[in-house]
């Protein structure tokens, strides 16, 4: 064996089985492995559907749907194209990598940065719970909750606020403070029910999110409707409250503000769960219950507390949605509360981990709307898309079994 | 003295338990009684044979995921995702039926499919050693995108056409008996159900394949020992939870005669209240069957108001407070002893 092939040898090994480096890793292979597979039922969709001229041919049959369009809209259209035709360096053309004219300050990148600033909030929810070991589901409703509070609460201050820059001063907080409350509180419902009556978090909070919806659009079809309004929409917040966007073109209802709170929000969830008490009672009753209760740790305290904090960024989420992205609460919420779980399973629910994994699908989502407009594939394709990445993530073991096999021959002896 | 300071915390639980279910109970008879009373609804209009059939068509999905559901955990596996199976069979069914114009034949492909999945989703479990939670939610999410994703592949829209159903078989005498009529008045899904519910509890109780169900959830270890392979158990265990949520999901697509894709689909949770029902039955397939009735019977209730007074989206939430409220009294039930943990045999 040369020494260059043992270097190999220990990269690889570190690679299977380090446990921190190895959650990347194995978030990266089910991405990899849900494209692909992803791909292959773009084929067969694209067997099952009738068109007037085949869009791509492997092998002698055509096929309605090409996986690779398809990947290349999610992923290059989301970005606002911004390779060069010309750039090929597979072909050894090295022209500019990016296309003349492209700006990062498209209306495309726009889109996939506002639903990338809304599932960070998302994310970090469903990872702090994670993290004491609570399956909070209910995201998706605790970001209505907080999204109509904000959104009622913003109108109602609107007379009484200061005008111009004082008022969004004054306003932006009270709208965010307003979707945290809201938000926390309802997620106090399933921790509490979850501490006091042993009722499974994962089935209460799903109830939750039914029980949200259907309020919510009680509410703003009856009592909150906007007063002219054909539509289920409350009335608008004041202009003073939409959060100011900053280089991006307003009309796409991002804001780099926006981001820029929620990036802080990661970094504040990152030290609160590893270098505060509350964050050690978090993780130490997330491991181990019993051992947590021996050391003083309040296990019931704690899984409210968990749920409080995690309903609380749902509804900033809801909040940042309201203020940045819609300026009235409507229904038809995104699911960025389901998008939340994915992002926070590929993120290992590590919060610098919501940084990585909220862009990504960010850039799903936003090329899921390229791919609405561009090819002829249903853009339902991104929820089963999620649906396979959660389901990939949670089966390290295929992956340390497929490193094994193929990386290491001294045995499946070492255990990961 | 610790055991002794063990139990004192433990008969103080036990104290604020009970607080808090007569505390539930009051709270759930009183909403009853204020539904009644402003609606003008009569017991007159609970008790009636168009109520209790609607119950039954309505018990479907979710006591058929529910049977599924407890030979799952029952036997060690938790599968949270018959919402999925409850999703993906009831697409698969309307699409048979679209492609073969057979009822029956859609039924099949209904089963098949939500077959498929539990396949798929007992070797990310056992074979791959997946978190039995996440693995199951993923299981729901999948389907969740693959019915309506699908659906517009082939019909253009999240919601398929409408086709034929099934339709009711009346049995001559019985089903003319007052109020437990409609009893014999039901869609062949529904006569499925009766076959099913007594037929689960049979194989539970009376079988040696129940006992071994049961060993697999309490104590694999010794199950092992006795020379009963464990993980095939647990395989054929969770492929069945399949099949019947499968008939569940089928069944239910297949008396609409329709799928519907939009939001949470057609199924609407119903995948979830299964759990609870088997979880409030302490699973036994009989208390499965009427803690379903329960829930069934608040969603026909919901339906029958919607044309009443109150706002129809207040009165759609009831089946889903009830089943929160119901939880959150029964959340004492045990679990089996090694259900979510992965059984490795010894002589690996």
């Amino acid at each position: 064996m040369t020494d260059s092939d043992s270097r190999w040898r220990a990269l690889l090994h570190r690679i299977v089985y380090a446990s921190a480096f190895e959650r990347m890793v194995i978030s990266l292979a089910a991405l990899v492995l849900s494209i692909l597979v992803g791909g292959v039922l773009i084929l067969v969709s694209g067997r099952l559907t009738t068109c007037p001229t085949a869009a791509t041919t492997y092998l002698g049959v055509g096929f309605c749907y090409d996986p690779i369009t398809v990947f290349d809209r999610l992923f290059f259209g989301a970005l606002g194209d911004p390779m060069n035709p010309l750039f090929k360096p597979f072909a050894g053309e090295f022209a500019a990598p990016f296309r003349a004219g492209w700006s990062p300050f498209n209306a495309e990148m726009a889109v996939t940065l506002r639903e990338t600033t809304v599932l960070i909030f998302t994310g970090l929810s469903v990872a702090v719970a994670f993290r004491a070991d609570v399956f909070n589901i209910g995201t998706q409703g605790q970001l209505v909750v907080g999204a109509i509070t904000s959104a009622v609460s913003l109108t109602a201050l609107g007379p009484v606020a200061p005008s111009g820059i004082a008022g969004s001063l004054v306003l932006i907080p009270a709208g965010l403070l307003a979707g945290a409350i809201a938000g926390g509180l309802y997620g106090a419902i399933p921790g509490a029910l979850k501490a006091y009556a042993d009722a499974n978090e994962v089935i209460t909070t799903i109830m939750l999110n039914f029980v949200a919806a259907k309020v919510a659009l009680f509410l703003v079809s009856g009592p909150l409707q906007r007063a002219d309004s054909q539509i289920a929409q409350t009335e608008p917040i004041p202009a003073a409250a939409s959060i100011p966007s900053v280089l991006f073109d307003a009309r796409t209802g991002f804001s780099l503000v926006a981001l820029a709170v929620a990036v802080c929000t990661a970094l504040a969830c990152y030290y609160l769960l590893n270098h505060t008490t509350l964050g050690y009672e978090l993780r130490t009753s997330g491991l181990q219950a019993a051992a947590a209760r021996y050391a003083g740790v309040k296990t019931d305290r704690t899984i409210v507390g968990s749920l409080v904090l995690s309903g609380a960024l749902g509804g900033l989420g809801g909040a940042i949605y309201v203020m940045m992205i819609v300026g009235d609460f409507q229904t038809g919420v995104p699911s960025y509360g389901f998008d939340g779980i994915t992002v926070a399973i590929l993120a290992g629910s590590n919060p610098l981990g919501v940084l990585l994994a909220a862009p990504l699908f960010g850039i799903i989502q936003s090329g899921s709307i390229v791919i609405d407009t561009t090819t002829n594939v249903p853009p339902q394709l991104v929820d089963v898309l999620r649906g396979l990445i959660v389901l990939f993530v949670a089966m390290p073991e295929f992956f340390r079994q497929f490193g094994r096999r193929f990386f290491d021959d001294d045995g499946g002896e070492i255990d990961g | 003295m610790t055991t002794e300071v063990r139990s004192m915390a433990e008969i103080a639980q036990r104290l604020k338990r009970r607080w808090l279910e007569l505390v539930l109970v009051s709270a759930l008879l009183l909403a009853l009684g204020v539904l009644f009373s402003t609606t003008g609804l009569t017991l007159g209009d609970v008790i009636s044979k168009r109520f209790l059939g609607a119950t039954l068509r309505l018990s479907v999905p979710i006591a058929f995921a529910a049977l599924g559901g407890i030979f799952a955990e029952k036997s060690g596996v938790i599968n949270i995702g018959l919402e999925g199976h409850l999703i993906i069979a009831a697409f698969a069914a309307i699409a048979g039926v679209i492609m073969t114009g057979s009822v029956w034949a859609g039924f099949l492909a209904g089963i098949l499919a939500s077959t498929l999945f539990a396949v798929l989703f007992a070797i990310v479990c056992i074979e791959f050693q997946a978190d039995q939670v996440i693995a199951g939610l993923a299981i729901w999410l999948v389907a969740l995108g693959l019915g309506p994703f699908l659906s517009t592949v082939l019909y253009g829209s999240v919601n398929t056409p409408q086709t034929g159903s099934f339709q009711t078989i009346t049995i001559p005498g019985l089903a003319s008996l007052p109020v437990i009529g409609a009893l014999f008045d039901v869609t062949p899904p529904v006569y499925l159900l009766y076959v099913a519910v007594i037929g689960c509890w049979y194989v539970l109780n009376h079988t040696a394949f129940g006992r071994w169900v049961n060993a697999s959830g309490e104590n694999p270890q010794a199950l092992d020992t006795a020379g009963i392979d464990v993980i095939r158990v647990r395989y054929v265990s969770v492929i069945l939870s399949g099949v019947l949520a499968g008939i569940g999901g089928a069944g239910y697509a297949l008396s609409i005669g329709q799928f519907t894709g939009s939001g949470e689909t057609m199924i609407g949770g119903r995948g979830f209240i299964a759990v609870v029902a088997y979880l409030l039955g302490n699973y036994n397939p009989i208390g499965a069957f009427l803690s379903t009735a329960l829930f069934a019977g608040l969603q026909t209730l919901q339906i029958q108001l919607q044309t009443g007074v109150l706002p129809a989206s207040l009165v759609q939430t009831v089946p889903y407070i009830t089943v929160i409220v119901v939880l959150a009294a029964v959340g004492h039930t045990r679990t089996p002893a090694a259900a979510g943990e992965h059984y490795e045999s010894g002589d690996e």
